[in-house]
């Protein structure tokens, strides 16, 4: 199962953080975070997508600015999350229209929706772009309307 | 006043310093609480918003937690979004303004409105505690039928969460598992599949009744392998990767051990394990699933071979990625189909020398996963030639996999002592602590090779490159217990030592200051030893001796006082130092039950010394030696000695049949040990040891005064001094002696003898002692204090007397019926004023699931005053199940016990 989802930006600053189920405090969580994204960041690009830290597994991929951490245990498919990366990250780009970090840093709440639409206590749910989004846009026109 | 989200992080973002930051957030920390204590419910989503924001910056977000609470009970769906959203966020699991929430959700869970239910079974299932959990697991249930799939795919997910936290609601899931999985929304089936593995892992037992499901999900993953373009569900040219994984997954579980399902699973496993994959890494993912799952089902050989072929095709690529999950999986799958995994080994090996840790690691498991006796010393050979170019914290990995392969394959005792040797020279640093025990081991049971290895290790430490501390400890062992064989046989093969080298050499070493103290005891060791073989230089080595009297360290002062006396009187000193016997395989197993007996009795000891549970731990030794008890006897006196002797020739079992026959009062006890001595047995040793370590109450630093004194406050009224042990108290002690140094030796081995008389002594006194209650006390009272959510506590009572005032050794007993292990346990217990409590550690932090084990913790209940009165006392349980924290606290009345 998926432990925690990250999203950080290139100087290791946290946009999105998701934990499912790790029993830590939000300060080891911060410490966590820190030392995964140092790790990570270090990495070259040849280098393959799977960290092993302490006994997590994160996954990771980079889209321009932004790096998407998935830490995940033992069971779970490494190129699965992979592609579950790619898959939200397409959601938010179809979803924000060019989706950019300050996109994510202002409408967090948008953000985190999506990414409870497509994984709920570390499990994957939803992988279709459509179904993930049509809440999204429901929600966005009756708010309009009631402006 | 309340300024926007969008303004805050502008604001943040042009701000340059982190101090310019700091000040913002603290400013604006102070705005938002001013802001909640005025109930300005109007900015209240939007404050919390911005906590988020705040939180993400690793600033302190606490107080707003009420806040999310507020939200969450407000009517309007903008609101409960960002409450929930700020619950999930700000809070952890194990927060307690999680549980004032439990009902706002159940309100919540109930709305007509399907996005508010799905607001509600979110946070249930990403945060929701073990009570509220239990409290909401029906209405659950009752959402798993809901005609939304929208709702029935997010409380399948709940669900699961329902079930690993509170395994007995499995019953309640069972049923409804079914019709999710014949669902025709995706997401529904997704959510099915994955409470069906949850449930399975929960409930084994029902395994037999779900493989019913095969056919239909094998037509499932047809219909999705063999569909064309499905626009809803593509990924590149593939249908739903995500279902196929998660059914693939789950015929893995279904198939494993069953040859009738796993026969029906042939045909589409071929077709998919065989598609040409090896571009896309949708394509890959699954192929790389299937392989799993062929590797695990019972699935024919052809299968298997083609599934390995596909590994080694991705091992052979360059995407490391590929690399990276062929290796895991060649790891997993390795046992069945060593012999085609052979003929990737150039492959694999080839692996440790790639430039990306994450591989070598990966590489360095499975090098060690295909090693058997035939390739043993050309895969060490490879490790070893990794070993000097690794870095750092990848070198302690390659270490360890050597030596237990020195230990697990080794062909012939020569090739593993140059092996060892090989290793200690060139990762002496980086290797773990029970290297010692190995080579004690092998030269203790090759008398052709200690000449051999003596020499080889004595020629190593002439050479200053190799001075780290592990190899001179074990080369300074060696040369102690083997000098005089060195010696010898050197003048025969005419390459002679001069003595006088070996002992220079020595004190080069331990006057070096770049040598720990550890290193020291070693060569102090190394040198009384050689006093005995080596004739004619007791008086170099008493002067080298001397100015440890005095030095700073503790033990290495006691150690060298004590020497020092013993060389006045010669007979004990050669008795003391005599050679090491030849370590017994066949004894070891039994010595295993015979430490979990002594176990037992040691648990009634009350102090720990922390400074002898570290160095115990870091030299528990995988594979014990046994030795006779002769450093020992030293500490007990003369006396000791003779019963010592005959104690050694009686064999173990009667010792254990001598504690089953009169040890009543630990009878129920041991029966337990007994019990669970089978299903232990596969634990390593090490356990039990740090187990016994952990209890062990005499601090080695002054076991000496210990004994002569009573200081130690007769804990139970035994440890008295040697002439307070009546006749029948005294084959207690000498039993425990007996079993005591046997053990206490194999650890002696490893720390010197500062360990060793330490646990030596430690455990003489807990057989002792168990032995000691047999006359002291006829019939113990007990009583189960606790029996709930799978958590037993038993306590067993028992009457001493300190100091002439009666108090009570109360040892208290837990136990695990729940399929997941408790973790970090903490028993307090509070007693009413004019009583006082003594806690000891407990054996271990982790109750073991299923009742396979137990955790032990004694106290001590003593009175202020001489009156009669009724034990009671208040109790507090705190542990962790699946990291959720839980803590009860209870009266403990109406014990069986008046004192």
């Amino acid at each position: 199962m998926i432990k925690f989802i990250l999203i950080v930006n290139k100087l290791g600053q946290t946009r999105l953080a998701q934990y499912y189920t790790t029993g830590l405090s939000i300060n080891k969580r911060v410490a966590l975070e820190n030392e995964i994204t140092r790790r990570c960041l270090s990495r070259k690009d040849k280098e393959c997508s799977f960290l092993e830290f302490r006994d997590l597994k994160v996954i990771y991929r980079r889209y321009a600015s932004l790096f998407f951490l998935v830490g995940v245990d033992e069971e779970e498919n490494e190129l699965g999350i992979l592609e579950f990366i790619h898959c939200l990250v397409e959601t938010l780009d179809r979803y924000f229209e060019n989706v950019c970090e300050l996109d994510l840093m202002f409408n967090i709440d948008k953000a985190y929706m999506i990414l409870d639409e497509m994984a709920l206590n570390g499990n994957i749910i939803e992988t279709n772009k459509k179904n993930i989004i049509a809440p999204l846009h429901i929600i966005d026109q009756v708010s309009k309307k009631l402006k | 006043m309340s300024v926007k989200l969008h303004d805050l992080i502008t604001k943040v973002r042009e701000s340059t310093t982190t101090s310019g930051i700091r000040e913002i957030i603290s400013e604006e920390c102070v705005q938002i609480r001013n802001a909640f204590r005025k109930e300005d419910t109007k900015n209240r989503p939007r404050n919390i918003s911005k906590l988020i924001y705040i939180d993400f910056l690793g600033f302190p977000t606490d107080f707003g937690q009420v806040e999310c609470l507020k939200l969450i009970a407000h009517t309007s769906y903008v609101c409960k979004r960002i409450g929930y959203l700020g619950l999930s966020v700000l809070l952890t699991e194990n927060e307690e303004v999680l549980f004032m929430s439990t009902n706002i959700i159940r309100n919540d869970l109930a709305s007509e409105n399907k996005f508010i239910v799905a607001l509600a079974l979110s946070s249930l299932g990403n945060i929701g505690s073990v009570e509220m959990l239990r409290d909401l697991a029906p209405e659950v249930e009752k959402l798993l039928k809901s005609q939304t799939a929208y709702i029935r795919k997010k409380a399948a997910l709940t669900a699961i969460r329902t079930i690993r936290f509170v395994p007995e609601t499995v019953d309640r899931f069972v049923g409804c598992v079914k019709s999710l999985l014949s669902d025709k929304n995706h997401g529904v089936v997704v959510g099915g599949i994955q409470l069906l593995i949850e449930i399975l892992k929960i409930e084994p037992k029902s395994i037999s009744e779900f493989r019913k499901l095969v056919p239909g999900l094998l037509r499932m993953l047809k219909s999705l392998v063999d569909a064309g373009y499905a626009p809803e569900y593509d990924f590149e040219g593939v249908t739903d990767p995500f279902l196929q994984v998660f059914i693939l997954r789950l015929l893995r579980i279904l198939g494993k051990d069953s040859k009738k399902y796993s026969n029906q699973m042939i045909d589409i496993l071929t077709q998919v394990g065989t598609s040409s994959g090896l571009n896309k890494n949708v394509e890959n993912c699954i192929l790389y699933e299937s392989v799993s799952t062929i590797l695990t089902v019972e699935s024919p050989n052809r299968l298997r071979v083609t599934a390995i072929n596909t590994l080694s095709k991705f091992l052979s690529g360059k995407d490391n990625n590929m690399k990276y999950v062929a290796l895991n999986t060649l790891l997993k799958g390795v046992n069945k189909d060593s012999k085609s995994l052979k003929r990737h080994r150039k492959v694999i090996v080839k692996c440790l020398r790639d430039k990306d840790i994450s591989i070598r690691r990966r590489a360095l498991d499975l090098v060690f996963g295909i090693m058997n006796k035939k390739n043993v010393k050309e895969l060490t050979q490879e490790l070893l030639d990794c070993l000097p170019k690794a870095e750092h914290d990848f070198r302690f990995d390659i270490t360890a996999k050597v030596c237990t392969a020195i230990e697990k394959f080794s062909p012939d005792d020569q090739w593993q002592i140059d092996t060892l040797v090989q290793v200690l020279t060139i990762g002496g640093q980086y290797i773990r602590d029970d290297v010692i025990a190995i080579m004690t081991h092998v030269t203790g049971r090759n008398q052709e090779l200690q000449y051999y290895a003596s020499k080889k290790l004595y020629n190593s430490l002439l050479d200053d490159r190799y001075r780290n501390q592990k190899f001179i400890q074990v080369a300074a062992w060696v040369i102690g217990e083997f000098g005089d064989i060195l010696l010898k046989k050197s003048i025969e093969e005419n390459e002679s030592i001069d003595p006088s080298q070996i002992i220079d050499l020595c004190q080069i070493i331990i006057t070096s200051s770049r040598n720990d103290d550890l290193t020291k005891y070693f060569i102090l060791n190394t040198l009384i030893k050689l006093s005995t073989r080596i004739e004619g230089f007791n008086e170099t080595i008493k002067e080298i001796i001397k100015p440890f009297m005095k030095h700073v360290n503790i033990e290495i002062q006691q150690r060298a006082c004590e020497y020092f006396r013993l060389f006045e009187d010669k007979e004990l000193l050669v008795f003391s130092f005599d050679r090491i016997p030849v370590k017994d395989d066949n004894m070891e197993k039994q010595e295993i039950e015979t430490v979990q007996e002594d176990q037992t009795a040691n648990e009634n000891s009350m102090k720990n010394t922390n400074t002898q549970e570290n160095t115990d731990q870091q030299f528990s030794p995988n594979n014990n030696q046994s030795g006779q008890g002769t450093e020992m006897n030293i500490m007990g006196g003369n006396n000791v000695v003779s019963q010592n002797k005959t104690q050694e020739t009686s064999s173990i079992e009667n010792l254990l049949q001598l504690d089953f026959n009169n040890n009543n009062n630990n009878q129920n006890v041991n029966k337990q040990t007994t019990n669970i001595q089978n299903q232990q047995s596969n634990q390593s040793t090490e356990d039990f040891l740090s187990d016994i370590f952990g209890t062990n109450n005499n601090p080695n630093s002054n076991n000496t005064q210990n004994v002569q004194n009573t200081k130690i406050q007769n804990v139970m009224g035994i440890l008295g001094t040697e002439n307070g042990m009546g006749t029948g108290r005294g084959t207690g002690m000498g039993t425990g002696m007996g079993t005591g140094t046997g053990r206490g030796m194999g650890r002696g081995m490893g720390t010197g003898m500062g360990t060793g008389m330490g646990t030596g002594m430690g455990k003489g006194m807990g057989r002792g002692m168990g032995r000691g209650n047999v006359n002291t006390q006829k019939k113990n009272p007990s009583a189960i204090i606790y029996n709930q959510d799978g958590l037993k506590i038993q306590m067993n009572f028992k009457l001493v007397s300190v100091n002439g005032i009666p108090a009570a050794m109360v040892q208290t007993i837990f136990t695990n019926s729940t399929p997941t292990p408790m973790t970090d346990l903490i028993f307090q217990v509070a007693v009413p004023k004019h009583l006082q409590v003594q806690m000891a550690p407990p054996s271990s932090k982790i109750i073991p699931a299923n009742n396979i084990g137990k955790v032990t913790q004694t106290f001590r209940v003593i009175k202020k005053q001489n009156i009669k009165i009724k034990l009671a006392m208040m109790t507090r349980i705190q542990y962790k199940i699946n990291g959720m924290p839980i803590s009860k606290q209870q009266e403990v009345k109406n014990l069986p016990l008046i004192f």
